[in-house]
């Protein structure tokens, strides 16, 4: 008995595992099903971060922006340290650079963040969905914006993302169409827009219509841009009286802010993904080499200053020790000891340097907390007064109010010229109080005054970068390259 | 006439007479010669006769026979003897365990075979050549023992695990190869105690395919001890200590050199020369001496192994403690094993067998083989600086770039400890019924639990240095993995006239899951590490958090299979082999969920036939063959739907907020990488068995290799936590000649030899990437610069990619001449290859400068048995592999080889070495001046051993005591000019390239094996 029933168990226990079918590896993934998402508000705003996570890499953007203008020479360790770099600083990158594949990529990641958001827009009603379309939108603009001044013609997608297998048939749309669509979806956010909005750091009213009056003077549709820039200063905005403060780390957020990249410290960062560093990896790019003293900290001393853009300064302008720091000098005033990095200047971009007081997480050269100042009130005032003296008929009392608003904060005179002095004087005041934030290689070409600022730009070649040759490949060669390259 | 008759019936009658008188009752004791113990079962038979008997339970025997017969006494797995009977009636007969290997056990999927009747390319390595080598893990004993495995060590530090590749590398993902342990599936190796491995067979071709989907990288099949039945017990302690240094030191410059040359190439740079004095240099600091020291390493086993008449047993207990050559007690590995092994017959036709190994290791690590690790950094370490200051604290390692530190100050900050426990248990139950049928169920599973420690205190290197520390923070990993295996199949055995068939059919399921938990505390109280835990940190962040709201910290993974065998021989001298299996895993795609493998092999014993029947020379011969597909399925998870696994983290109030966005690009045609692979072999024993000889040709051709080819930028594949789509389009061939020769025999009386050599030829090439042009890169070499490996059509997996040389532009003339590069190239400035011709080296001048992957692997053991001394050795050679020295950090202050004091100086000065240059210089990128030949010849390991005889120690009940004395990695041959030329970390593309490998010791051993 006692046999048969130790038989029975054991062969009960052997049959029993037989009887596993087919579907004991269907196992689902812990993960969503991306295209059963977006049932709830919160799916919605959960898919939001994700888009705005992308203007965290626009680092770059930032940093190229200056390395290719005058402002500022490559620098860096060494000639070979990284490459990408130093080529687009002498005006000889060409189709193989890292740096503006990783533009080129980053910045077609955003644009399908915010297109999965507006692909399943109509999916589900909830209260507030205009204010997540909005944004969504305002950053579609935002990273197209990008791309069109960077790469010029470049394919559109809009509201759905560009899926696996399109990239063989997909076109460069022309530029004039993507400023079109651009135009659009920020006349939409600044609709849906409210004006100040709950969570820090997000799109408001002002953003779409600062952005949009940039986007207007880069076409040089200058009576369009002075209108909705005229609304976007009458926003809950004010110049920041102490300007060393606007910089610093109690300076974020301010009253001057229109619209500003958010960073932190808390995370941890490596080379190997740049893109997902919630610290601003150009801060740390920007840092003095080798730096041993008090308030700042160490970087890679790139983008420094040359000696011209510290001369651009006038004398008694309260920005220059703000925008530039002077190492000898701050060195023999408190102390402090730093290296030499190759191209050394004597000078680094003091507004987006590492600073003592942040956690330092590890890597400590790519997780500062600086935030990026995107859109700045001084930067509005001074693209109104460039579209009120550029228009027809011109304004310029009406400009000439805005550029003074920013010369009496810099403590510098009111002017009162007019005409194309006025022009002069509107383009020499946006570069130095906007030196160090990345727009004036852009600046220069928009004004045709980059050939002449700018050793070894060529003409009807180097106003656009050119398209990575290896994404023409992916794409199965069938794009042209931007003439000249 | 009459006297011839007489005399012929007398010599007749006395003959008859004579043999009947002469027929008596022998009886007599068989032993096992080991343990004393009398043997059940063995046969007896009387030569020239077919009468015969066999042992009983207690190993004796009686038997009817005539003085001058000659019994033969012969028993599986042991040598057989003759005996002539003579004037004694009893006899005692020892039994030695049998170097004839035919008859020996292979262990195959599912089942088991005699080695004669194997049809597969299947190697075995038994306990005792285990033993011999004293490995701390079992890989340490594949190398050199089997032709086609290759054994790469990924690093000596203590703990660290091996890199197993058999029969080359066969996909640029994951190549290692399916290991099970009794059934029972194990990825790290280190929870094993060498002593207590039986065998292990590796099954490197078509015979692995009754595995299926996993098995395209080779199987291997590990048995632990098990005690056999009717064994008294027998009670074994083995110890031995040693101690470990490092077989070398590379030549880097002293205080005066550095300074020489540092002036040097500061001036041809157009700066000052730093130093004023250099008399006053001396010697400085030789930071090497300060890092490396002799290490301790002791290990203490202790098995019982025994049976009775329905049972065996077998119980061991392992501690091992090894201290580092780098870093001592920093770099600490020790690992306690307890294990058993039971087998029992419930009943005459139900069998029980279980295992159970619980291993607790703990691991105490140091950063190795990165820019910036220790061994880096003692390299590159400014001789002029002491170790430490004249306050006592360490010194800095100023101007030295970013990642150059003090290493003493880097071990002694450096706090990470991995601790490992885990349980693996099998239980399986065996039903035999109707005589020809059984059923087998086993049960197999893993409980692990990994901890990782990584304590960081505040610290300052120097000033900008990347691994300053200004808030300590410790973060504690604790991931907890489990998997069960449930294999159930039936089995029909059955002989009729001559024809033998063995048919198996079976099913078997396997699931791995398990959770991972992760925090990372800040500012904690104390900088001491152990002082304070995380619970007082200032601020707790759970790095897996975002993670846990979706499950998304655990996994699971399953693989359903179904398989059957067919075994056919008739006579034992054609043999047949046929499997197919089918499985299912969780990780294809909807459109390709089921693979089917099938594979066969085909065997004929030649030297049974009858035309063989008289050779002298050879007295086995064996041809055999096998074909099949197989595959990997180590492909990743979730790779065919769209989750929203990315990356979606934003800022907002300075605080981190988590949001969704899509992961990987989604693949739904995903698949197993497929394996089509065959092999032609003969084994062969000549002299009677004296000599063994086998050798295979293989080709091995794997298609659909994953590879996440790049994708067009506008598709968002570079986000966050997204990637392209992962597509299966890539071949890859590897093929081989693998060659074994052995001989074992006596000299003379008292001498007895064995040595054996193999050698395994390999050709591996890249068919296919995803497209035209399409290719894959790794690796890393210097800063920013492009990786250095690819993997490319009409090429090896792996091969470094990078530009070709000239030697040194030794005048202007020759510079004016020459290509430039995207840093104008000076005079005394290497002069690279311009491949195409455009006058200008760039990334397009880049050619096939060498690859990791060896083109002929050997190894050679000796040994030697004189009276009680033993003597044995063993060497591995790997010829044709480079390596790529990355140790050398591009920065005018840092201390350099002293290959450097043959720079080149001046013109004709030397046409190897390029000038030294604080400035911009061309010398820096990836060319072959960096790829150096890593062939080697090392001698793994010579023992020699006394046993005591045994009369001295039966006064002491002791059944055995040998002591030796051994030495592992005596030296190593080579011209490279790193470390260790067996370095590699590994990666099918991106491994070979060192970057201050942490060097395999030589380890000096002094040990006993008692047996009780």
């Amino acid at each position: 008995m006692k046999k048969n029933n130790i038989l029975l168990g054991a062969l009960t226990i052997m049959l029993l595992v037989v009887s596993c079918s087919d579907d004991f590896i269907d196992v689902p993934s812990r993960n969503e099903n991306s295209e059963e998402f977006f049932n709830s508000q919160e799916d919605y705003e959960k898919a939001l971060i994700g888009a705005y996570d992308l203007l965290q890499s626009t680092y770059l953007n930032v940093m190229l922006g200056e390395i290719a203008s005058d402002n500022t020479l490559a620098g860096g360790e060494s000639a070979t340290d990284v490459p990408g770099i130093q080529e687009v600083d002498d005006m000889i990158h060409g189709t193989t650079n890292q740096q503006l594949r990783d533009i080129w990529g980053w910045m077609f990641a955003g644009v399908n963040r915010a297109n999965y958001i507006l692909e399943f827009q109509d999916k589900t009603e909830f209260s507030g969905k205009e204010n997540i379309i909005g944004q969504a939108k305002f950053l579609r603009a935002y990273y197209y914006f990008e791309l069109v001044k960077w790469f010029g013609d470049v394919p559109l997608a809009v509201d759905t993302r560009i899926q696996f297998g399109e990239q063989f048939v997909v076109e460069r749309t022309p530029k004039a169409q993507v400023y079109a669509q651009i135009e659009a979806d920020l006349i939409a956010a600044a609709a849906a827009l409210p004006a100040t909005q709950n969570v820090v750091g997000r799109a408001t009213k002002g953003a779409a219509q600062s952005l949009l009056g940039k986007v207007y003077v880069y076409q040089d549709k200058f009576e369009e841009a002075a209108t909705v820039l005229a609304s976007a200063i009458s926003g809950p905005y004010s110049l920041v009286t102490d300007y060393a403060s606007i910089f610093e780390h109690e300076g974020e957020n301010g009253s001057e802010s229109i619209f500003e990249v958010q960073y932190t410290d808390v995370e941890g960062a490596g080379f190997d993904c740049l893109q997902c560093s919630e610290g601003n990896v150009a801060v740390g790019f920007n840092g003095i080499r080798q730096y041993d003293g008090p308030t700042f900290d160490s970087g890679y001393s790139f983008n420094v200053p040359t000696q011209e853009v510290v001369d651009a300064f006038e004398t008694g302008d309260i920005r220059k020790d703000v925008a530039i720091l002077d190492i000898d000098a701050w060195n023999a005033a408190n102390g402090s000891s730093s290296g030499e990095g190759y191209e050394h200047t004597g000078y680094f971009n003091r507004k987006y340097i590492a600073r003592k007081g942040d956690l330092n997480t590890g890597d400590q050269n790519l997780t500062n907390p600086n935030n990026y100042r995107s859109i700045r009130l001084a930067d509005v005032l001074l693209l109104a007064a460039e579209a009120n003296n550029r228009k027809t008929p011109a304004n310029d009392a009406q400009a000439l109010v805005y550029l003074n608003q920013v010369r009496q904060r810099a403590g510098l005179a009111a002017l009162s010229v007019t005409g194309p002095d006025l022009r002069q004087a509107i383009d020499q005041e946006r570069r130095v109080e906007l030196v160090g934030e990345g727009h004036r290689f852009f600046d220069l070409v928009r004004t045709g005054a980059a050939s002449r600022e700018i050793d070894g730009f060529v003409a009807g070649k180097h106003e656009v970068f050119p398209i990575p040759q290896i994404e023409i490949e992916l794409a199965g060669s069938r794009w042209a390259q931007n003439p000249g390259y | 006439m009459k006297t011839h008759v007489k005399r012929f019936f007398t010599v007749t009658f006395l003959l008859v007479s004579s043999v009947m008188l002469a027929q008596q009752n022998i009886s007599g004791t068989v032993m096992e010669q080991d343990t004393g113990g009398g043997l059940p079962g063995v046969t007896i038979v009387i030569s020239g006769t077919d009468r015969g008997t066999t042992t009983d339970f207690d190993g004796n025997f009686t038997i009817s026979a005539n003085k001058g017969d000659v019994l033969l006494i012969s028993y599986i797995g042991f040598d057989s003897q003759e005996i002539t009977v003579g004037d004694e009636t009893s006899i005692i007969v020892q039994l030695v365990e049998g170097q004839n290997k035919l008859n020996e056990i292979v262990v195959t999927g599912y089942g088991t075979q005699i080695k004669k009747e194997v049809t597969g390319a299947v190697a075995v390595i038994g306990a005792e050549s285990i033993e011999k080598l004293n490995p701390v893990r079992i890989e340490q004993a594949l190398q050199g023992q089997v032709a086609g495995v290759n054994i790469t060590s990924s690093s000596g530090a203590p703990g660290a695990a091996s890199n197993i590749r058999i029969r080359g590398i066969a996909t640029n993902g994951d190549n290692r190869p399916l290991i099970l342990v009794d059934g029972n599936v194990i990825e790290d190796l280190s929870v094993i105690n060498p002593r207590d491995i039986e065998s292990v067979n590796v099954l490197k071709d078509a015979s692995a395919g009754i595995y299926g989907v996993r098995a395209s990288n080779g199987v291997i099949l590990i048995t632990t001890k098990g005690g056999r039945r009717n064994m008294p017990l027998k009670v074994e302690l083995n110890a031995y200590n040693g101690i470990q240094n490092t077989t070398k030191r590379i030549g880097v410059l002293n205080a005066t050199e550095y300074g020489y040359i540092l002036n040097e190439s500061q001036v041809i740079a157009g700066n000052s020369a730093p130093f004023s004095d250099l008399s006053s240099l001396g010697v400085g600091t030789n930071w090497q001496n300060q890092v490396f020291q002799n290490a301790y390493i002791a290990d203490t086993n202790l098995t019982a192994t025994g049976g009775n008449e329905k049972s065996n047993y077998s119980f061991g207990l392992g501690y091992l403690n090894q201290d580092g050559i780098v870093g001592g007690e920093k770099s600490n590995y020790n690992r306690i094993t307890a294990r058993g092994n039971y087998t029992l017959d419930i009943l005459d036709n139900l069998q029980l067998k279980s295992t159970a190994i619980y291993t607790r290791s703990n691991r105490d690590k140091l950063s190795e083989n990165a820019i910036g690790s220790i061994l880096f950094n003692a390299l590159n370490m400014n001789p002029t600086l002491p170790v430490v200051d004249s306050s006592g604290a360490y010194s800095l390692a100023e101007g030295l770039g970013g990642e150059v530190i003090n290493p003493v100050a880097q071990i002694a900050n450096t706090y990470d400890t991995d601790q490992i426990d885990k349980i693996s248990a099998t239980l399986g139950l065996e039903y035999t019924f109707l005589n020809d049928l059984s059923i087998q169920s086993r049960f197999q599973y893993n409980h692990a639990n990994v901890n990782t420690d990584v304590f960081r205190p505040v610290v300052n290197y120097g000033s900008g240095k990347v691994f300053n520390i200004d808030r300590n923070e410790l973060t504690e990993n604790r991931n907890n993995f489990q998997d069960y295996t449930w294999d159930t199949f039936l089995t029909y055995e059955k002989s009729i006239s001559n024809h033998n068939l063995k048919v198996l059919v079976g099913q078997s399921v396997f699931k791995t899951y398990g959770t991972f938990e992760s925090y990372t505390g800040y500012d904690l109280p104390s900088n001491v590490y152990g002082e304070s835990s995380l619970a007082d940190a200032a601020e707790i962040i759970d790095n897996q958090e975002q993670n846990k709201e979706r499950e998304a910290n655990t996994f699971d993974v399953r693989l359903l299979s179904h398989f059957s065998r067919l075994e056919y021989n008739y006579k034992g001298k054609y043999l047949l082999s046929a499997v197919v299996r089918r499985d299912g895993s969780t990780r294809f795609g909807p459109n390709n969920r089921f693979g089917i493998f099938p594979s066969g092999s085909v065997g004929w014993l030649v030297s049974d036939e009858d035309f063989f029947a008289n050779n002298n020379i050879v007295n086995f011969l064996k041809f055999r063959a096998s074909y099949g597909i197989i595959g990997n399925d180590r492909i990743g998870d979730y790779r065919y739907v769209s989750t929203l696994g990315g990356e979606a983290t934003y800022v907002a109030n300075e605080e981190r907020v988590f949001g969704l966005a899509e992961g990987a690009l989604a693949n739904p045609n995903i698949k197993w990488e497929e394996q089509v692979t065959s092999n032609i072999g003969l084994d062969a024993n000549l002299f009677n068995d004296a000599v063994n000889l086998s050798v295979d040709y293989y080709v091995r051709k794997t298609e659909d290799l994953l590879l996440t080819a790049q994708v067009s930028g506008i598709l968002g594949a570079s986000a966050p936590g997204s990637s392209a789509p992962t597509v299966n389009a890539g071949d890859v061939e590897n093929k081989g000649l693998e060659f074994l020769i052995g001989y074992q025999g006596n000299i003379s009386q008292d001498l007895k030899m064995n040595v054996s050599y193999n050698f395994a030829t390999l050709q591996n090439t890249v068919l296919f990437v995803s497209g035209d042009n399409g290719f894959e890169q790794g690796g890393s070499f210097g800063i920013g610069l492009e990786p250095p490996s690819r993997m490319v059509a009409g090429q090896p997996i792996g091969f470094f990619y990078g530009l070709e040389t000239d030697g040194v532009f030794q005048n202007q003339t020759e510079v004016n001449a020459g290509p430039t590069t995207n840093i104008a190239p000076k005079v005394g400035d290497l002069r690279y290859v311009d491949q195409d011709g455009d006058g200008d080296v760039d990334l397009d001048d880049r050619v096939n400068i060498g690859d990791p992957i060896p083109d002929v692997t050997m190894g050679l053991n000796l040994g030697f048995n004189y009276k009680n001394i033993d003597f044995s050795s063993s060497a591995f050679a790997s010829i044709g592999n480079e390596i790529v020295r990355n140790y050398e950090r591009n920065q005018p202050f840092v201390n350099r080889r002293n290959a450097v004091l043959d720079r080149w100086v001046g013109p004709n000065s030397t046409n190897e070495n390029p000038r030294v240059s604080a400035g911009a210089n061309p010398n820096g990128l990836f060319s072959d001046y960096f790829v150096e030949d890593g062939s080697y010849v090392r001698i793994q390991n010579i023992q020699i051993g006394y046993t005591f005889p045994d009369e001295v120690l039966n006064t002491l009940n002791i059944k055995k005591l040998r002591i030796y004395g051994s030495v592992n990695n005596v030296h190593t041959f080579t011209k490279y000019s790193g470390y260790d030329p067996s370095a590699s970390n590994g990666a099918p593309i991106g491994g070979g390239i060192d970057l201050g490998f942490y060097p395999v010791p030589r380890t000096f051993i002094a040990g006993l094996n008692l047996t009780f």
